[in-house]
C-alpha cells in the first residue's frame, strides 16, 4: 500500500477496511527471483545531530538487492565534515569496519543552528561532496496516553501515545520524527515520519499551528504501549531535500499492492565532483534534535476521546 | 455558473442560424445579457469559433442545396426520388433497436438504423420491396409504394426463437462483419455479457469487454480499462451520451453500470467517427434501456455483493393502449455491511461499507416528429466509521430526437456530469478539536446537437458539442488543537468546443467512405492563476514556480485549437470479404492525474493549461473481414493491424506530490508514446455453441525525457500477447455453460539491481536507472457458469427465474497482480565486527489479487 502521506492517517484504515471483504482473496507470498546485479556504487549513510557523543558515517558500498543487508565496507576514505566558518571535523574508521567517527574532545557538541555544513569524502580517486544546514527545532511540550484497543478486532487495550509540540511559526519547517521504545527504536518500514509544518507533504497551511492529530498519534507501534514501558520521541530538524528524500524512502520501501508508484530510485544529495565520475547514493543530514523521554505510568493517561 | 449557462445558448443560436438560417430553439428568445467572451468578434476566441462557423455555413448550404427543411416536402416528391424513413421498435417492449440493417432488394443496397432505432433511405421513385433484418429477430419484409411520394414506415420486429433459447452473439446485423463501413468495433449484446462467467457472479459491462481483442487491464480488480496501448483516461467512457468520470465501484472489482438497465455496448476502438472527440483512445457508448412501453414488468436478482431491482413501466397509454412514453428505474446495493451488522460491535459499530447505483430513464414521444429522453445515473462508494471517504458519480442527460423531414434527424443532448469524493477524518466530530476534511471533484455541463443528413448514396452527419469544466482539484479543512485552517486549490474552469461534418458515402456497390472532420476548441480560462515554471531544471526533477499571473472571470488563460481529420474505407472483395482501412486523428484537453499502477478514487481530473498540452493521438488501422459457414455467416473472421502516434503523454517526476499541490504542473512531465499490434479474431454467431476467440499481439511503449535514460520503455500494462477464449453453450432449454479463457504476458515492472542500507533500512536501487526492465510472470485463467431455467408451474405463469452458478479462476492461480521487493518485518541477527546486530531480510514479494477460486451463485427474477 503506498504511503500517502498527505492523508496517511486515515485513508490506509478506510481502503484497508474496503479491502476486507476482498482481503480474504488477495495475497502476497514471497517468490524467488533472480536479478542481475549492477555495477557497485559508494552508500552514505550520514546523520549528524547536535546531540552529545560521537558522530558516525557510514561508508559502504551497494551489493546486488538481496545480498544488501550485508554490504561490504568502503575502507580507506578521507572524510570530512566543514562549516560554513571553515571548522573542519575529521572522520576516522579506526577499526576499518567503513564507520568513520568523529570523537568530540570533553564538552565539545557537534553543529549550530543555522549553520550550513559541507561533507567531503575522498574515495577511490573520486570526491563527493554533500551540503546540508541544521535547522532550529521546537521543544516537545508533553508526551501522553490514551488507554485504547490496538485495533477494533483485540479486545485488549493498551496505551495509545500522543506527543504535542507547535510548529516554529512564519518559516517554513521540516522536521523527521523518531521513536523509541523501551530504548529500541521503532524501524519498521512504516515507522519513517517526517512532517512539513507539523503537518504533511503538500499545500497545507500550518504553519505555526500544534502539530495535527495523525502526527501527533503516529509515534506507536501497532500493539501500542503497556504500562511502565518506556517511550522517547525525537524531532529533528531537517531541509527540504532531506524531507523529500524520506518521503521518497518511504514510497520505495513500502511500494505494493494495488495503488504502487513506479518503483524509482532514493535520490541522494551525494555529488561527485567530477560529474561523468561515478555516482554515490544515500544521504548526509544534520539535525537539532528536541526530545521527550517518559514512562507510561497513571499520571500520564488521559481519557480515551470516545 | 451563470455566464457558461448564457454561453449555451448562444452556442445553440449560433449553430442553428448556421444550420437554418433561423433559430430552432424558441426558448432562445430570452432576454440575457451576452457574455463578453462573445460580443466582441475580435475576441480570440469568437474569432476561432466564427471561422469554423463559415466552414459550417459552407457545408449546411450545400447541406440545404441537397435535403430540404421545408416539412411540406413529406408528402412532395423532389428531383424524381423519394424517401422513406421511420423507426425500428422491439415489439415485446418498444425499445428502439440499433443498428438494424434496413435493405433494399431491387437497389442491392441498405442502411442500418442509428442509436435512436431511427433509419431513412432515398431512392428513384418506384416499387421496393424492403427486408428488415436484426440478429435474434425475425425478419420482415415489406413491399413500399415509393412512386408519387415519401413513406413513414414504422416497424416492429419480434423477437425470434424465444423458446430455443438461442443464443447469439453476433453484431446487429449478420453480415456486418463485412458489410458495415466500421472497423476496430465490437458490439456485445447484453444477453451475451449477462452468460459470460462473472467475478462473485455480478455481470459486468468493463470486465466483460476487457475479453474484446485490443482491450487489456493492468491488472485484475484495476479499474478502467486500456484500448490499443492507451490510458485507463484516454477513453471517452458514456452513458447515454453523458460522460462517466469513474467507472468502477470498490476500487475497480466492479464497473458502475447496472446491467439490468443497460441496453447496447459498443466499443469504438479505431476509425472513429467526426460525431465523437475528446479522449483519444476509444469510445465506450453505454446506451441504457429506455423501458418497457408494452407492459409494466419487475426484474431483479440477489448476488453475492449486489442485490438488484429494476421496473420498467409504459406511460401515458392512450385509449388503444398505445404508450406514449415509459420508463425504467434500476437501481442496485451491496449489502455485506446488513449481514454484517449483528457482528460489528464496539468501535466498528457505525462502520459503514457499501456502494450502490441508481439508474433511471424516461422517454415520453411527443408526436412522430418529436421524442425526449431524460436519463440519469447516480452512484456512490461510501466506506468509514468516525472517519468517512466517499466517492460518485452523477450524470444526467436530457435528449431531444427532432425528425424535420424524413432526410434530416437531429438528436440534440444536454448532459451534466459530475464525479466527486469527500474524505473526512471524524465524520462524527467526536473530537472538534482536531480533523481533517478533504473534497475534490469535477463537474461538466454541455449541450451537443447532432445532425443526420440522409441523402441518396451519402449520410451526412454534422454538430457540434460545447463542454463547460469545473475542476475542483482539492479544498482541505484542517483543524489542529482547534485552530481551523483552509487550504487547497481554487476551482479552475475550462470550455471545450467542437463542431463536425463526417460524410458516409456509397462510391459503388464494393467500395465505401467514412470521412470527416472535426475542429476541437479549448479555453483554459479564469478565474484563476496560472504559473510559469523553471525552464534550466533537468528532467525529471521538480520545477519551481517562477511568476505567477492572475486571470479574471471568463478572461482565457490559455487555448488550443485542433483540426481532427478522420477516414475510414472499405472495399467489399465479394460477397463475404472485405478490406477496411482507417485513419484518425483525436485531442484530448483533460487528464486524469495519476502515477500509481490502478488508478484511486482519490485521483483528480486536471485540465489542459500554459504548462500542460493536449494529448493528441493518430492511429492507423487496417483489417480484412470474412464470414464463413453454412448460412454464410456462421462464423466471423477478421485481422486488424494498427499503429498509433500519441503526442503529450502526460508523465511524473519520481516522487511527484500529485494531491492538494498548487505547483502540480512542475511535478509532470510531456511525454510521447508509441502502440501498435494485431489482433486476429474468430467469433461463432450461431448454434448451440457459440463464442469467440481472439488473440492480441502488441506493444505499447513511451518516451519521457530523464525517465529511463531517455530511452523508450514499455508502459506498465504492456503485454506482448493476449488470448481471449468465450464459449456459451446451450444443453437443453434449462441449463447452459458457459466458460472464458484469458492468457497474457506478464506486465512489466521495475526491479532492483541492487541495494544499500540507510539507517537500517533497506533502499532498492536500480544501478541502470531503468524503467520497467522485467516483466512479472504471465497471467492465466479459467472462469465458468451455468445458468439454470427454473421451471415454470403453468405455461402461462409470468414469473421467469433462473440461478446463475459461477466459479471465477477455477484452478485457483496465483495471479501476479505485481512483483514488488521489500524488507521482510522481521530482522536477522548476525555478529558483525563481532556485535550482534539486527539486519534486514531482503525479500521479492508476489501480490496476487485474486489468489483463490472464487465460487458465487446469483438468483434472478422477472415477471
Amino acid at each position: 500500500m503506498k504511503n500517502n502521506q498527505i492523508f496517511g492517517f486515515s485513508v490506509i484504515h478506510v481502503i484497508l477496511l474496503g479491502l476486507l471483504l476482498l482481503g480474504m482473496t488477495s495475497c502476497e507470498d514471497p517468490i524467488d527471483i533472480n536479478l542481475q546485479t549492477g555495477p557497485s556504487q559508494l552508500a552514505i549513510d550520514g546523520w549528524l545531530t547536535n546531540q552529545p557523543g560521537p558522530q558516525t558515517i557510514k561508508l559502504t558500498r551497494t551489493a546486488g538487492y538481496f545480498d544488501a543487508a550485508q554490504p561490504p565496507a568502503a575502507l580507506g576514505a578521507t572524510v570530512i565534515v566543514a562549516d560554513e566558518d571553515s571548522v573542519i571535523h575529521e572522520f576516522v574508521d579506526s577499526k576499518g569496519t567503513g564507520n568513520y567517527v568523529w570523537t568530540p574532545k570533553p564538552g565539545e557538541v557537534f553543529g549550530k543552528i543555522g549553520k550550513r555544513y559541507l561533507l567531503g569524502i575522498r574515495y577511490e580517486g573520486q570526491e563527493y561532496y554533500a551540503i546540508s544546514q541544521m535547522n532550529p527545532v521546537p521543544t516537545i511540550d508533553s508526551l501522553v496516553f490514551r488507554e485504547e484497543k490496538p485495533n477494533p478486532l483485540e479486545k485488549r487495550t493498551a496505551f495509545e501515545g500522543e506527543f504535542y509540540a507547535r510548529d516554529l511559526p512564519n518559516r517554513t519547517d521540516y522536521y523527521w520524527i523518531r521513536t523509541y521504545r523501551n530504548g529500541k527504536k521503532l524501524d519498521g518500514t512504516e515507522n519513517i515520519l517526517v512532517s512539513y509544518d507539523g503537518s504533511f507533504n503538500g499545500s497545507a497551511n500550518t504553519d505555526g499551528l500544534l502539530f495535527i492529530q495523525p502526527i501527533r498519534t503516529s509515534i506507536n507501534p501497532d500493539s501500542l504501549y503497556n504500562m511502565n514501558d518506556s517511550v522517547k520521541v525525537e524531532v529533528l530538524s531537517i531541509t527540504p531535500d532531506a524531507f523529500y528524500f524520506f518521503l521518497q524512502l518511504s514510497t520505495q520501501i513500502n511500494n505494493g499492492g494495488l495503488f504502487a508508484s513506479p518503483p524509482a530510485n532514493v535520490p541522494t544529495n551525494v555529488i561527485n565532483r567530477n560529474a561523468s565520475g561515478p555516482k554515490a547514493v544515500g544521504f548526509f543530514g544534520v539535525s537539532a534534535v528536541s526530545s521527550k523521554a517518559v514512562k507510561v505510568e497513571p499520571a500520564l493517561i488521559r481519557p480515551s476521546e470516545d | 455558473m451563470m455566464p457558461f449557462r448564457l454561453e449555451f445558448w448562444r452556442f445553440i443560436t449560433f449553430l442553428s442560424y448556421v444550420i437554418g438560417g433561423k433559430p430552432t430553439f424558441a426558448v432562445i428568445k430570452q432576454k440575457q445579457p451576452i457574455p463578453a467572451v462573445f460580443q466582441s468578434s475580435n475576441h480570440p476566441i469568437m474569432k476561432q469559433f466564427l471561422q469554423i462557423g463559415l466552414l459550417m455555413l459552407l457545408v449546411s448550404s450545400f447541406v440545404l442545396a441537397q435535403g430540404t427543411t421545408d416539412p411540406a416536402s413529406a408528402t412532395r416528391r423532389t428531383n424524381g426520388q423519394a424517401t422513406v424513413s421511420g423507426y425500428i421498435k422491439d415489439a415485446a417492449n418498444g425499445e428502439g433497436l440499433i443498428g438494424v440493417s434496413v435493405f433494399v432488394k431491387e437497389a442491392g443496397t441498405g442502411i442500418t438504423t442509428n442509436s435512436y432505432g431511427f433509419y431513412s433511405l432515398t431512392l428513384p421513385l418506384g416499387t421496393y420491396n424492403l427486408v428488415y433484418s436484426y440478429v435474434g429477430f425475425s425478419k420482415q419484409n415489406r413491399t413500399i409504394d415509393l412512386t408519387s411520394q415519401n413513406v413513414r414506415l414504422d416497424i416492429e420486429l419480434k423477437e425470434e426463437g424465444r423458446d430455443l433459447q438461442e443464443v447469439t452473439v453476433s453484431t446487429k446485423r449478420e453480415d456486418d462483419n463485412v458489410k458495415s463501413m466500421a472497423m476496430s468495433v465490437n458490439t456485445v449484446e447484453m444477453k451475451t455479457i449477462q452468460k459470460i462467467p462473472a467475478l462473485l457472479g455480478e455481470v459486468d459491462v468493463i470486465r466483460s469487454i476487457q475479453l474484446l481483442p485490443g482491450v487489456s487491464t493492468v491488472g485484475e480488480g484495476a479499474t478502467g480499462f486500456n484500448v490499443r496501448g492507451g490510458n485507463v483516461d484516454q477513453n471517452l467512457v458514456l452513458l447515454d451520451e453523458a460522460p462517466v468520470y469513474n467507472s468502477s465501484h470498490l476500487f475497480g472489482f466492479f464497473s458502475v453500470f447496472n446491467p439490468d438497465a443497460v441496453k447496447d455496448v459498443k466499443l469504438v476502438k479505431g476509425g472513429i467517427p467526426a460525431v465523437y472527440g475528446g479522449r483519444i483512445s476509444s469510445i465506450l457508448d453505454v446506451r441504457m434501456k429506455e423501458g418497457n412501453s408494452k407492459k409494466t414488468t419487475v426484474s431483479g436478482g440477489i448476488g453475492l455483493i449486489f442485490s438488484r431491482l429494476t421496473l420498467e413501466q409504459p406511460l401515458f397509454k392512450d385509449k388503444n393502449g398505445q404508450a406514449r412514453g415509459s420508463f425504467i428505474i434500476a437501481g442496485r446495493r451491496s449489502y455485506a455491511d446488513i449481514l454484517a451488522k449483528p457482528f460489528l460491535t464496539g468501535d466498528l459499530k457505525g462502520s459503514r461499507f457499501f456502494f450502490y447505483d441508481l439508474t433511471a430513464k424516461a422517454n415520453y414521444r411527443i408526436n412522430a416528429k418529436n421524442t425526449i429522453y431524460l436519463s440519469g445515473y447516480l452512484g456512490r462508494d461510501v466506506f468509514g466509521a468516525d472517519f468517512g471517504f466517499n466517492w460518485g458519480n452523477t450524470t444526467t442527460s436530457l435528449r431531444w430526437n427532432h425528425v424535420f423531414s424524413d432526410k434530416l434527424f437531429l438528436n440534440t443532448t444536454a448532459f451534466y456530469s459530475n464525479y466527486d469524493y469527500l474524505l473526512d477524518s471524524d465524520l462524527k466530530r467526536k473530537n472538534t478539536k482536531d480533523f481533517f476534511n478533504w473534497k475534490s471533484g469535477i463537474v461538466n455541463y454541455s449541450i451537443k446537437p447532432d445532425f443526420t443528413l440522409f441523402l441518396k448514396n451519402n449520410t451526412l452527419t454534422f454538430g457540434g458539442q460545447a463542454i463547460v469544466y469545473d475542476f475542483q482539484p482539492g479544498l482541505a479543512t484542517a483543524a489542529s488543537g482547534g485552530e481551523v485552517r483552509t487550504f487547497g486549490l481554487e476551482n479552475k474552469y475550462a470550455l471545450e468546443s467542437a463542431l463536425y461534418i463526417g460524410n458516409e458515402q456509397v462510391v459503388s456497390r464494393k467500395l465505401q467512405l467514412q470521412y470527416g472532420l472535426r475542429y476541437s476548441l479549448y479555453n483554459y480560462i479564469g478565474p484563476g492563476e496560472a504559473y510559469e515554471f523553471q525552464t534550466d531544471v533537468p528532467p525529471n526533477q521538480r520545477r519551481f514556480p517562477v511568476s505567477t499571473t492572475t486571470y479574471k472571470r471568463n478572461e482565457p488563460i490559455k487555448t488550443y485549437g485542433n483540426w481532427e481529420p478522420r477516414f475510414s474505407a472499405k472495399y467489399e472483395l465479394n460477397e463475404v470479404s472485405s478490406l477496411k482501412m482507417s485513419y484518425n486523428r483525436l485531442a484530448q484537453y483533460i487528464h486524469l492525474v495519476s502515477n500509481t499502477t490502478a488508478s484511486t478514487p482519490l485521483d483528480v481530473w486536471t485540465p489542459s493549461t500554459n504548462n500542460i498540452k493536449p494529448q493528441i493521438a493518430d492511429q492507423i488501422a487496417g483489417g480484412y473481414f470474412r464470414n464463413l459457414g453454412k448460412t454464410g455467416t456462421e462464423y466471423e473472421v477478421s485481422v486488424e493491424l494498427y499503429y498509433k502516434w500519441l503526442q503529450n503523454q502526460v508523465d511524473y517526476i519520481d516522487g511527484a506530490d500529485l494531491l492538494l499541490n498548487k505547483y502540480l504542473e512542475g511535478d509532470l512531465l510531456n511525454g510521447k508514446g508509441r502502440a501498435y499490434g494485431a489482433e486476429f479474431f474468430v467469433k461463432k454467431n450461431r448454434g448451440d455453441l457459440t463464442g469467440w476467440v481472439s488473440y492480441t499481439l502488441a506493444k505499447t511503449e513511451r518516451f519521457v525525457d530523464g525517465i529511463n535514460n531517455n530511452r523508450w520503455f514499455p508502459t506498465r500494462f504492456d503485454k506482448r500477447h493476449t488470448v481471449n477464449i468465450v464459449a456459451l453453450y446451450d444443453l437443453n432449454k434449462r441449463w447452459s455453460f458457459s466458460g472464458t479463457f484469458a492468457f497474457a504476458t506478464g506486465t512489466p515492472g521495475t526491479f532492483p539491481t541492487n541495494g544499500y542500507l540507510f539507517q537500517g533500512y533497506l533502499v532498492p536501487h536500480n544501478a541502470e536507472n531503468s524503467r520497467n526492465n522485467y516483466r512479472i510472470p504471465p497471467y492465466h485463467r479459467l472462469d465458468l457458469a451455468a445458468t439454470l431455467q427454473n421451471r415454470k408451474k403453468k405455461p402461462t405463469q409470468k414469473w421467469e427465474s433462473n440461478w446463475v452458478f459461477s466459479v471465477y479462476n477455477s484452478y485457483a492461480r496465483r495471479n501476479p497482480f505485481s512483483v514488488y521487493f521489500r524488507q521482510a518485518e522481521d530482522k536477522r541477527t548476525v555478529t558483525l565486527n563481532g556485535e550482534q546486530v539486527q539486519i534486514p531480510v531482503a525479500e521479492a514479494v508476489r501480490y496476487s489479487v485474486f489468489a483463490t477460486l472464487i465460487p458465487s451463485a446469483t438468483y434472478n427474477f422477472k415477471f
